[in-house]
């Protein structure tokens, strides 16, 4: 466990830099940021030992949305209303964008002339785009159950 | 004179107040990313606070309607919304204000005053704060999907111009979807030149990351939560919006990987 650290401390770095940039672009407030970037570092720490421990991307990323929506719960009487606004912000690093991307350009490929391998062009794609489907509903759902159970305000 | 005096329409032009500076409420909600049950539950708190009955609302992905009932008197009236991004400190701040309406106190004409001054003072970060944080976002992304630390620079600098470019055109008028095409091109094109420069070994990756900045996370999720919350007209519009925002954006990145001999047209 101990050599699978630096990775992880790796991904927890990186997910809270991509959680407070994305938070700058959101326009929180300077003193929101700090917990932007640390619910996106315990999102990508709680998927990166899912997927260590051979989850899927899918499985992973549900998890770590719903750890990070119920710690964010936990501190409403910190961060008030915007505790569902701050889960959502960490967890924007685990956005499947790029594979996204490579669905839509294997779409592309398949429609291209003298295309010599069809089939496994269009399995990638496909692939792809069924990543990005399910790991935006699990994201998604992930936010969504705790914050509903745990009847968090939105006012 | 006598028109003026009639208390049905006096009484009408009281609710059209209320529903008009509620609707403006909820219009800015909508635009800085609220979820449509927010919006429905900021516009009814504003409107009951000044003594509605009863309070119906229908979200389109342009528009909001709104029908007040009070005093044996109803009116419905509809409002455009304009282009829906993300705000969280004036989304935050108009909620505050819904509360403070709701428990009553404050004129129609105290609300609107605070509503413009929010939209006025409500701060925000200067166009290069953000397109550094932006630009940041992209390279981390770019670590995360396993980028090099050469091409991390790359990706750094194209995060950066595409995301100032981003907010110029933007702020130009310019279509949405054509400024996802074109920033896509853009941020590629120097992700992949910048990473190929640096003896990246990751250059298709850094490419990609260049342009996570376009990925729509949040109107994304929105669209899920609408879906949950009983609203799958507006949850689908936005999943349209969002599939729509990624086309053009891949056909960007096609485009500049063709240029740069990494695919053919």
């Amino acid at each position: 466990m101990l050599e699978l650290l630096p990775h992880l401390l790796h991904q927890a770095l990186f997910g809270a830099l991509a959680a407070a940039g994305f938070g700058v672009l959101f326009n929180f407030g300077f003193r929101a940021l700090p917990w932007c970037a640390a619910a996106g570092a315990l999102a990508l720490a709680v998927r990166t030992i899912g997927q260590d421990l051979a989850w899927s991307l899918e499985g992973a990323s549900f998890a770590a949305a719903i750890v990070t929506s119920c710690s964010v719960s936990a501190l409403r009487k910190q961060l008030g209303p915007a505790c569902n606004a701050v889960a959502l912000a960490g967890c924007i690093p685990m956005v499947p964008g790029a594979f996204f991307g490579q669905a839509l350009l294997g779409f592309l490929s398949v429609t291209a002339p003298n295309l010599v391998d069809a089939e496994a062009t269009l399995i990638i794609a496909v692939q792809s785009l069924l990543r990005v489907i399910f790991t935006l509903g699990a994201i998604g759902a992930g936010l969504l159950i705790p914050a509903h159970l745990l009847r968090n305000q939105d006012f | 004179m006598e028109q003026q005096q009639d208390p049905v329409i006096v009484r009408h032009r009281e609710l059209e107040r209320i529903a008009n500076m509620a609707l403006r409420a909820g219009r800015i909600m909508m635009e800085c990313g609220a979820s449509v049950s927010v919006v429905h539950g900021g516009v009814g708190m504003i409107a009951r606070g000044f003594g509605v009955e009863d309070v119906g609302m229908r979200s389109g992905y342009a528009s909001l309607e709104i029908t007040v009932h009070a005093g044996g008197n109803t009116i419905t009236r509809m409002m455009q919304v304009g282009r829906l991004g993300v705000n969280h400190r004036l989304d935050q701040a108009v909620r505050k204000l819904a509360v403070q309406v709701s428990h009553g106190g404050m004129s129609v004409d105290e609300v609107e005053a605070e509503i413009g001054r929010l939209v006025r003072e409500t701060p925000r970060h200067p166009a290069w704060v953000v397109a550094v944080a932006v630009g940041i976002a992209c390279a981390s992304f770019g670590r995360l999907l396993g980028v090099d630390w050469a091409a991390f620079a790359a990706v750094l600098v194209a995060g950066t111009v595409g995301q100032y470019m981003r907010h110029q055109l933007l702020h130009h008028g310019v279509n949405v979807f054509i400024v996802a095409g074109l920033i896509a091109f853009l941020s590629a094109t120097l992700g992949g030149i910048g990473s190929t420069l640096l003896n990246s070994d990751t250059v298709s990756l850094a490419m990609m990351a260049s342009i996570l900045l376009l990925v729509p996370g949040v109107p994304s999720t929105n669209a899920q939560t609408d879906i949950m919350d009983g609203y799958p007209t507006m949850g689908s519009a936005r999943a349209v919006w969002v599939l729509m925002i990624m086309v053009f954006a891949s056909v960007g990145v096609w485009f500049a990987e063709a240029l740069l001999g990494l695919r053919s047209l």
